[in-house]
C-alpha cells in the first residue's frame, strides 16, 4: 500500500475568512452580546472611574504635603534626618544655591532654617518650631497668606515679625503686637534668646503647623545659627527646599544635584524620602482600590466566559459540521478566540468611551466631599481638600487597557479548547 | 481500480454494560463515478459505516482504503484534511454555517483548501448556478432559504471543492417531493458529468430508482448487495 500522498493546506491560514465568521457570530444573540458589553463597559467606567479619584486624591495630597512641606527635593545637613538638631545646618548656603542654579532646574530654590525652640510668654512656655524662610518668595507664602485670620504677613524689612498658628496662639495667649520670646539651646550648652513680636495669627487646619509652627524672616532665624558658630555672610540655613515645575524631572535633579554639591555633610533627599509614612499610606490605599478593581475584573471574567461559552455550547453541532468540512481543530481554536478577541476589543472601547466621559466630567467639576469632610481634612502630615479631581496618567491608562483587555482574551481561551475538541461524530449527532 | 475498499469493517458501541455491535464484517468495493445507496432499516448501520468512511469515526476493526490511502491509520489532522480535499458530505439537516450566506457557505470548502479566493468564488458561483440557486438568492443566508433550496446549496458545496466521493445521509428525508425529485435529478447530472462517486444512506425510493446500485444492510451485515440495471439486462 502506498504511503498516503495527502494534500497539505495552503500555509496561510484563512484568517480572514475566519475573523469575518467571528464578528458575524457575535452579533448572531445581538441582545446578549448587547448586555454583555454594556455590563463591561460599565465595570470598565467604575474602574476607570475609581483610579481617577484614586489617583486624583492622592496626587492632591502628595501637592499639598510638597507644597506645604520641603518642597520635591530638600536638600540639608547629612545628619539632620536621624537626629534633627540646631547645630546641623549647611554652613555656606550662597554656594549650594549656586550649583542648584548651575544644573539649570526649572523650579524655586528656597532657603528655610527650622530650629527647635522654646516659645515663651508671660502666660505660658511651649516647645515649637520656628521656621526661618524668604517671606517674599517661600511657597509658604503662596499657601499661608490666604490663611491669615488675624493681622498680615511679614514684610520683606520685618526682622522681629513672626506669624504664629491660631492653636500657638492659644496656647501662649497671646494676640496681635503681642511679645515672644523665642528660645534655643546651642550645641556648647549656652542657650539664646531673640525677641519676636506676633504679626499675625493663621489656621491652616492642619494641626501640627497650628499649635507648633511660629515663621519668621530668615534673618531673625539666623541669628540662632549664629549663635552656633555659623559665618552669617555665607548665608548659612538649615535646608534648601527645592520645588520644581516639572516633577518628573526630580529623579535626575536629584541625581545631579548630588553629583554637582558632591559634599558627604550634605544629603539631596526626595520628597517620598522625606515623607515616608505619606508613601505607606498612598501604598495601603492604593492596595484597597486594587482589591475592588479586581472585584470588577472577576465581573468582566464571567460575563465574557458566560457569553462566550454559552454561544460555543449551543453551537456544539455546528462546529462538528466545520469539522466534517475539514476544518481542523487550529482553525476552530482562533475562530472562537477571535470572537473573544472582538467582544473584548469592543468592549474595552465602548469602556473608555464611558470612563472618559466620565472622567472628564469630574476632571472639570471634581466629586464634592464637603458634607463628609467639611472644608478638608488632615491625614498623614497633609491636607485632603473637599473636593476631587480625577486624574488619569497615560501610564494608568495603558494599565488599565492592557489588564482587562488581557483578562478578557486569558478568560476566552477556555471556550476556545472546548470548541476546538468537539468531535465530529458526536456533535453532529446533537 | 476501486476507490474506496472496506475490508472486514466492524463497529462495537457501548452501552452501559452492553456491548452493541453496529456493524460486523463489512466487505465492500465502491469504483470512480458509482451512484450508490446504502439501503435497510433503521438501526442497520447506514448513518455508522457512512461515518465510517468518511473519517468521522473510526471502526472498531478492519481497514478502509479510499484512492489507496488507508485512512483508518491516519491521525486526526490528516483525517481533517483527508475530509477537506477528498470527501464531499451532504446532511439530512442541510447544516449550513449560518452566519455565511449562500456562496460563502459553497466556497468555505474551497478557502480552507487554500485556493485563489476569486477562483473559489467563480467556481462557487458556477456550482450554485448548476443546482439552480440564482445570483440574487446566492446572497442569502440559510435562514431566508427554504429547506430545498438550503439542500441544492449543501450540494453545491460538496461538489465545488472537487471530492472524489460524496457522502449523502438521507438528503431528501427533509424535502418535499418536488424538490427531493430535482435534486436527485441534478446529483444524478452532476455525478454523471463529473464522474464523482455518490454513496447514499437512504430509505427513499426515488433514491433507489436511481442509485445503479444498491447496498442493503441489515442488523450491521450487508444483507444484499445489487445492481439492479444490470439485473434487468442480464
Amino acid at each position: 500500500m502506498n504511503q498516503p500522498q495527502l494534500h497539505r493546506r495552503h500555509k496561510e491560514l484563512p484568517l480572514r475568512m475566519l475573523l469575518m465568521m467571528a464578528w458575524r457570530n457575535l452579533w448572531r444573540q445581538r441582545r446578549r452580546t448587547l448586555i454583555t458589553l454594556s455590563s463591561i463597559a460599565f465595570g470598565f467606567a467604575l474602574a476607570v472611574l475609581t483610579i481617577g479619584l484614586n489617583d486624583g486624591s492622592h496626587n492632591s495630597m502628595i501637592r499639598n504635603a510638597i507644597n506645604m512641606g520641603d518642597g520635591h527635593i530638600t536638600i540639608q545637613d547629612a545628619d539632620y534626618a536621624a537626629a534633627p538638631a540646631n547645630h546641623k545646618y549647611i554652613e555656606n548656603g550662597q554656594q549650594v544655591v549656586e550649583i542648584l542654579k548651575a544644573t539649570g532646574l526649572s523650579g524655586s530654590i528656597e532657603p528655610r532654617i527650622s530650629l527647635q525652640i522654646l516659645a515663651t510668654t508671660a502666660n505660658n512656655s511651649v516647645g515649637a518650631a520656628l521656621s526661618g524662610i524668604n517671606t517674599l518668595t517661600d511657597q509658604w507664602g503662596k499657601m499661608l497668606k490666604p490663611r491669615i485670620v488675624e493681622g498680615e504677613w511679614i514684610g520683606a524689612d520685618d526682622h522681629r515679625g513672626i506669624l504664629v498658628g491660631d492653636g500657638m496662639a492659644r496656647k501662649l495667649k497671646v494676640d496681635i503686637g503681642g511679645k515672644v520670646v523665642l528660645m534655643a539651646g546651642s550645641q556648647g550648652g549656652d542657650s539664646q534668646a531673640q525677641l519676636g513680636r506676633v504679626r499675625g495669627i493663621f489656621d491652616s487646619s492642619i494641626d501640627e503647623m497650628d499649635d507648633f509652627l511660629i515663621l519668621s524672616d530668615l534673618s531673625l532665624a539666623r541669628l540662632f545659627l549664629a549663635g552656633e558658630g555659623a559665618d552669617l555672610s555665607l548665608q548659612p540655613v538649615t535646608h534648601f527646599a527645592v520645588f520644581l515645575d516639572d516633577q518628573h524631572q526630580m529623579t535626575a535633579l536629584k541625581k545631579q544635584a548630588e553629583s554637582a554639591i558632591n559634599n558627604d555633610n550634605i544629603t539631596v533627599l526626595s520628597w517620598q524620602e522625606m515623607m515616608p509614612q505619606l508613601m505607606q499610606f498612598i501604598a495601603i490605599d492604593d492596595a484597597g482600590n486594587y482589591i475592588f478593581l479586581l472585584v470588577i475584573l472577576v465581573m468582566v471574567v464571567f460575563g465574557i466566559l458566560n457569553t462566550v461559552l454559552m454561544s460555543v455550547l449551543e453551537r456544539t453541532r455546528e462546529f462538528g459540521l466545520l469539522r466534517a468540512l475539514g476544518m481542523n481543530r487550529r482553525h476552530l481554536l482562533i475562530l472562537v478566540f477571535y470572537e473573544t478577541t472582538l467582544l473584548s476589543l469592543l468592549a474595552v472601547l465602548v469602556g473608555w468611551i464611558f470612563g472618559l466621559a466620565t472622567h472628564a466630567w469630574f476632571a472639570n467639576y471634581g466629586l464634592n466631599m464637603a458634607s463628609l469632610v467639611g472644608e478638608g481634612t488632615q491625614l498623614m502630615g497633609t491636607f485632603i481638600d473637599p473636593v476631587i479631581y480625577s486624574e488619569l496618567s497615560m501610564a494608568r491608562v495603558i494599565q488599565i487597557t492592557l489588564l482587562v483587555f488581557v483578562t478578557t482574551l486569558i478568560t476566552g481561551i477556555y471556550p476556545a479548547i472546548k470548541a476546538a475538541r468537539v468531535t465530529p461524530v458526536e456533535a453532529l449527532r446533537t | 481500480m476501486s476507490l474506496l475498499e472496506l475490508n472486514n469493517i466492524g463497529k462495537s458501541f457501548q452501552q452501559g454494560e452492553i456491548t452493541v455491535r453496529a456493524l460486523d464484517n463489512i466487505n465492500l468495493t465502491v469504483n470512480e463515478g458509482e451512484f450508490a445507496a446504502l439501503v435497510g432499516p433503521s438501526g442497520s448501520g447506514k448513518t455508522t459505516l457512512l461515518n465510517i468512511i468518511g473519517g468521522l469515526d473510526l471502526p472498531s476493526d478492519g481497514q478502509i482504503l479510499i484512492n489507496e490511502t488507508e485512512i483508518t491509520a491516519l491521525k486526526d489532522s490528516q483525517l481533517a484534511d483527508f475530509r477537506l480535499f477528498k470527501l464531499g458530505f451532504i446532511f439530512q439537516a442541510y447544516n449550513l454555517v449560518p452566519v455565511l450566506n449562500a456562496v460563502e457557505n459553497v466556497e468555505l470548502v474551497m478557502i480552507l483548501q487554500g485556493r485563489d479566493k476569486n477562483q473559489s468564488r467563480e467556481r462557487a458561483e458556477h456550482y450554485l448556478n448548476l443546482v439552480g440557486l440564482n445570483n440574487a438568492m446566492q446572497q442569502r443566508r440559510p435562514s431566508a432559504l427554504s429547506g430545498g433550496q438550503q439542500q441544492r446549496v449543501a450540494v453545491a458545496r460538496a461538489l465545488a471543492a472537487g471530492p472524489r466521493i460524496v457522502l449523502a445521509d438521507e438528503p431528501t428525508a427533509n424535502l418535499d417531493s418536488e424538490n427531493a425529485t430535482a435534486l436527485l435529478d441534478i446529483m444524478h447530472r452532476l455525478s454523471q458529468e463529473e464522474k464523482t462517486t455518490f454513496l447514499f444512506s437512504t430509505h427513499d425510493v426515488r433514491v433507489m430508482e436511481r442509485a445503479e446500485r444498491i447496498i442493503t444492510l441489515r442488523d450491521g451485515k450487508v444483507e444484499s448487495d445489487k445492481w439492479p440495471a444490470k439485473e434487468l439486462v442480464t
